[in-house]
């Protein structure tokens, strides 16, 4: 039996080759994604045991936020250095002070960007050669006010020498240094990308800041004692509110927060591979349900010569292994390459990935294959099963297809499994669970299946429909190409399900994004009332000098300057982001929507305003106290003042400008919103302000309408990165329109040299087979757009709260997206059209 | 009915040291050895011979449907060997009529259409009186939407024989088209083939091995082995099986 399985691989190799293809694309970028995701993650655990490989032990503030945004923690008093000096054993500690610090080129523009990519760094020098992971290359440590050392990758890059002058971007402002030295992260010009600012302490310390304080205290201990031992003395002296721990707990600790990191990032793509596997199940599933039916005959053969049910079913099972295997372990081959090929992507736009080598794990190799085995197999299961059910007597039959699927199983089948699809949708979305993104994943996977059930039904008349063009425009190679199209029920929606997952999410993300752009216009035209912002362009935590401020609101043209800051606190047992805002002037040119108090009253130190909705599910009412803890001050009783409804400018908290410095050394504002004085032109505006913002390169410009771009910007960015991931979905869709239709076509081979014989010629035959592949990509592709667009609209309108204000249509994508199948089912006939034509009408005709 | 007409070109198709050599060397099989043939217009001819004598052969490069490796073809006034692939398939679609033992219609298209499929790929209109008259002729009025699937073998084959009347071709050809009927079946669609040369001035050719059907022929050319080695005129079922059986000697 196992001969007749061999046999029949090798004479259905090409058909089966298709079928390969879609499990290999899946498992090779499953594949890629693990080995990159690992490559990055032993990168960077190199990296933190390489930075902290001469520390002993860091004494550091136990005062810590956990937020979305990472870990935020406070500052140590200059004031613990000698407690930590005096402990024996320690040979050196020194104050480490560490910062936003960003270069200014000789262009005029700042170098890197800290919200894409790797972090622009400002950290004090060490002369110790265990605590500096650092080694001059040329010039001298920095010494004075005046002096920083760069890191070799940025002064090549900008071409910068010992003793060239260079503006440096901090929290203080923007200064001048000389270049004292050129220093190397060991044996590599910088870490991972990153830019490096070093200063002499006291300098480090005044231009990031941090007056008086360290951000942690490093420790080497004298030979003998161990890490943990010195540890331990020191734990025992430091006050209250610091903690000591070893440089290989730090280490371990700062790896696993990368790799925490990492987590995400490897399931956001993963859930990219599994859902072009899943499509590669529907085609796998095609395949075989076709090579099954076509070989009808062979099956009854072998049943009638004595082989048992169970014998096809293992022969068609063994048929669906041997490729799964081939194309699984080739797809993990690729897959290694494909890791090279994410990072370009993802350098493309604009995320640099560090990363050495290639870090292969045995995971990346055994999930990968076994994922697509088994999915392979799954696939294969029932149309296998059906193999096993073929009578004996069908060998006397003529060649049976598939019959068209209508019964009242099916309905009720289909609507039942698009109803638990859609229910999941909902629940995840509305209902009250703790893994509302898991159930809404698995809600959308069962409602596509759930179309591939009731596909068959709706599947002809669709066809019908949709083929109703072509039918009455191109006579009668439109008319065939209809027909053909509706003759499989089951086939053509199976070949379109496929299509209808990756356009499906295409149109979720399309009317998705463009409801939250229409939204995001809106709020910006709602709630913001000045002429210009000033936007920092140094990350969310801002980067611009209060000077700025200072500076733009002195000027006559400007009627009202607010400032905005931005950090992180613990409020009711979580970490929050916690902006601040200049009360006496946001109200003239922001509308918050305060529905109870006063901002005004932000001005007084000890208070916060709270959006309405979260203060009504908190039981909170202005007037009442709640505890925020801050990273460097701790606990603080904070009064409510206000309550606002609206929350998509400022979040849910919101402090003053004098209750956000009393508790933040580091004080620079993110944003700036500012009104023009009465009858000051925009244009003269801008020249006005920019005379303040043209020394600070991370000061960004922008009017209303440049200002709700650039948010949308980030939005479009993120869209057209997913697109680009769907888009191998859709590309394996694709593939499985050219499987089925070649299957057809080897199928109606006798069909084909009888249109031949009467007439039909090679053009007209290609056309046939050209509007044929349209009408079922087309099909896919408006089913799958209505799936987009409920899905679409269901998140947004369980998002209304959290500042979807609007749901949009994109009608223009949607349009694109339905010429675009059209373009791809044109190409999609191009392999089985050129087959269709080659054959040889006298063999067709006679073909027994 | 419509009469014959009147100043007919009196060959319809005609073959010139017709030769279709298959393989090479050893393995050579001369399918067509030398044949010389004409097909008059308005006339019924049969071509009879056993397996492998070249009669299928024969009726497929005369059709335009395979090529010679030497000689010339004629249709009409038209040579094949010198038309390009794409003019054989307009001559098929325009100047030839199609009768295949099975596998006649596309099943996706209703008998109507199937009938008026040659005139859809060229783009003509159908002379609708005439159409009319062949489905008539043929008894399928009441069966024009059914699709293939829903029609017998005999209906299917009457279906295949009003569609390659249907566009007053120069010629028909028909491969074994009673092969797979039942006797009653084949004899209606033997019938309509003669009324359509008798009554309707056409021209048929129509390969056989069943003396009966070759008897409704008015000549039948009998081929052994690539060649031409008798012709009788308006056979009977018994003359053509007496001559069939000197094959066997």
């Amino acid at each position: 039996m196992l001969h007749v399985t061999w046999k029949g691989l090798l004479a259905h190799k090409l058909r089966l080759a298709t079928t390969a293809i879609a499990i290999f694309l899946g498992v090779a970028f499953m594949a890629g994604t693990l080995v990159l995701t690992a490559t990055i993650g032993s990168t960077f655990d190199g990296l933190f045991a390489d930075i902290n490989a001469g520390t002993d032990v860091v004494v550091r503030s136990s005062d810590v936020v956990e937020s979305e945004f990472g870990e935020q923690r406070g500052t140590v008093p200059e004031s613990a250095l000698p407690t930590v000096e005096a402990v024996p054993g320690v040979r050196v500690a020194e104050g480490g002070v560490s910062g936003y610090a960003q270069f200014v080129g000789r262009d005029g523009k700042t170098v890197g960007n800290p919200n894409m990519g790797a972090p622009t760094l400002g950290f004090a020098w060490s002369d110790d050669q265990d605590l500096n992971p650092l080694r001059l290359a040329s010039g001298s440590a920095p010494q004075g006010p005046d002096e920083v050392v760069m890191d070799k990758a940025t002064a090549d890059k900008e071409k910068f020498a010992v003793g060239d002058e260079v503006t440096v971007l901090t929290p203080t402002g923007s200064h001048q240094f000389k270049v004292a030295g050129i220093a190397r992260f060991g044996n590599v010009d910088s870490p991972l990308g990153a830019t490096l600012a070093v200063f002499e302490l006291p300098t480090a310390q005044e231009v990031l800041g941090l007056p008086g304080r360290f951000s942690d205290i490093v420790v080497a201990a004298e030979p003998g004692v161990s890490q943990d031992e010195l540890a331990q003395r020191i734990s025992e002296v430091l006050p209250s509110g610091l903690e000591a721990i070893t440089g290989e707990d730090l280490t371990s600790e700062q790896q696993s927060t990368t790799r925490d990191q990492l987590g995400f990032f490897n399931t956001f793509l993963l859930t990219f591979a599994l859902i072009a596997l899943f499509v590669g199940s529907f085609i796998i599933y095609n395949t075989f349900s076709i090579i099954v039916a076509q070989r009808t005959r062979e099956m009854a053969l072998l049943r009638a010569v004595g082989a048992s049910r169970r014998q096809v079913l293992t022969s068609v099972m063994v048929e669906a292994l041997v490729t799964a295997i081939i194309a699984s372990v080739l797809g993990v081959l690729a897959g290694f390459g494909l890791a090279v090929g994410l990072r370009a992507l993802f350098a493309a736009v604009g995320l640099d990935i560090p990363a050495d080598g290639l870090t292969i794990e045995a995971d990346a190799i055994v999930a990968p294959i076994l994922v697509g085995v088994v999915i392979t197999m799954a696939s294969a299961l029932f149309p296998a099963r059906r193999a096993s059910r073929i009578p004996p007597v069908a060998a006397m039959r003529d060649v049976a297809h598939d019959e068209v699927g209508h019964s009242v199983v099916r309905s009720i089948a289909g609507v039942l499994v698009l109803a638990l699809g859609l229910g999941l949708v909902a629940l995840g979305l509305w209902g009250d669970t703790d893994n509302g993104v898991a159930m809404v994943g698995l809600g959308a996977a069962v409602t596509f299946l759930g179309i591939g059930v009731i596909g068959p039904l709706i599947a002809r008349p669709l066809a019908r429909l949709i083929g109703w063009p072509p039918a009455h425009l191109r006579g009668i190679t439109g008319h065939l190409a209809r027909e053909n199209a509706m003759r499989n029920p089951k086939r053509t929606s199976a070949t379109a399900a496929a299509l209808v997952i990756g356009v499906g999410l295409v149109g979720f993300i399309a009317t998705t994004a463009a409801s939250a752009t229409d939204s995001i216009r809106g709020t910006v035209d709602k709630s913001f009332a000045g002429d210009f912002v000033v936007q920092s362009t140094a990350g969310l935590m801002g980067g611009l000098p209060p000077e700025v401020a200072n500076d733009i609101s002195a000027l006559p043209e400007v009627a009202a300057v607010a400032q905005q800051r931005n950090g992180v606190a613990e409020i009711d047992g979580s970490g929050r982001f916690l902006s601040a805002i200049s009360a006496d002037t946001f109200e003239q040119l922001a509308d918050l929507d305060v529905v109870a108090g006063s901002f005004t009253d932000l001005d007084e130190v000890g208070t916060i305003a709270v959006y309405d909705n979260t203060a009504d599910d908190k039981g909170w009412s202005v007037g009442d106290t709640i505890s925020v803890t801050y990273p460097d001050t701790g606990a603080q009783q904070l009064r409510i003042v206000a309550l606002y409804g609206r929350q998509e400018v400022l979040g849910t908290y919101v402090t003053g400008l004098p209750t956000f410095d009393a508790n933040n050394t580091v004080q620079q504002d993110a944003l700036l919103y500012v009104k023009l004085a009465p009858g000051v032109s925009p244009e003269a505006g801008r020249a006005a302000i920019s005379t303040v913002t043209d020394p600070f390169p991370n000061a960004d410009l922008q009017d209303k309408d440049e200002f709700a771009d650039s948010i949308v910007g980030q939005i479009q960015q993120l869209v057209a990165f997913i697109y680009i991931l769907l888009l191998l979905a859709v590309i394996i869709a694709v593939i499985g329109i050219v499987n089925t239709l070649a299957l057809s076509i080897f199928e109606r081979t006798r069909e084909l040299g009888l249109l031949r014989a009467v007439g039909m010629t090679r053009n007209q035959l290609r056309s046939a087979v050209r509007w044929e592949s349209v009408i079922i990509a087309v099909l896919g592709t408006l089913l799958g757009l209505v799936v987009g667009l409920i899905f679409g609209w269901a998140l947004v309108t369980s998002l209304g709260d959290e500042g979807f204000t609007t749901f949009v249509v994109p009608v223009g994508t949607m349009v694109f997206v339905v010429i675009l199948a059209i373009i791809a089912g044109v190409l999609a006939a191009v392999m089985p059209a050129r087959r269709a034509t080659r054959l040889n009408v006298l063999e067709a005709i006679s073909a027994e | 009915m419509t009469a014959p007409t009147a100043a007919p070109p009196t060959i319809a198709a005609r073959t010139v040291d017709a030769t279709k050599v298959y393989g090479k060397g050893d393995t050579e099989v001369r399918a067509l050895d030398g044949v010389t043939v004409e097909f008059p217009a308005h006339v019924f001819t049969a071509i009879m011979g056993p397996s492998g004598s070249g009669k299928s052969t024969l009726m497929q490069c005369v059709a335009g449907l395979d090529t010679l490796t030497a000689g010339q073809v004629f249709v009409g006034d038209a040579d094949l060997s010198r038309l390009s692939e794409k003019q054989l398939t307009q001559l098929r679609r325009d100047k030839i009529g199609f009768v295949f033992q099975a596998f006649n219609l596309v099943p996706t298209l209703t008998a109507a259409e199937n009938i008026t499929l040659p005139m859809d790929l060229a783009g003509r209109k159908p002379d609708q009186a005439w159409l009319d008259q062949v489905v008539a002729t043929v008894g399928l009025t009441d069966r024009l939407h059914h699709r293939p699937s829903e029609l017998s073998g005999g209906q299917q084959q009457r279906v295949a024989v009003a569609r390659a009347l249907a566009s007053r071709p120069e010629i028909i050809f028909g491969d074994e088209p009673t092969g797979n009927l039942d006797s009653r079946s084949g004899a209606e669609v033997l019938s309509f083939l003669r009324e359509a040369v008798k009554d309707m001035g056409q021209t048929v050719v129509m390969v056989t091995h069943d003396p009966v059907a070759a008897s409704y022929a008015d000549q039948v050319l009998f081929l052994a082995d690539g060649r031409i080695v008798d012709r009788i005129e308006a056979p009977t079922a018994d003359a053509v099986l007496d001559r069939i059986k000197q094959f066997g000697r």
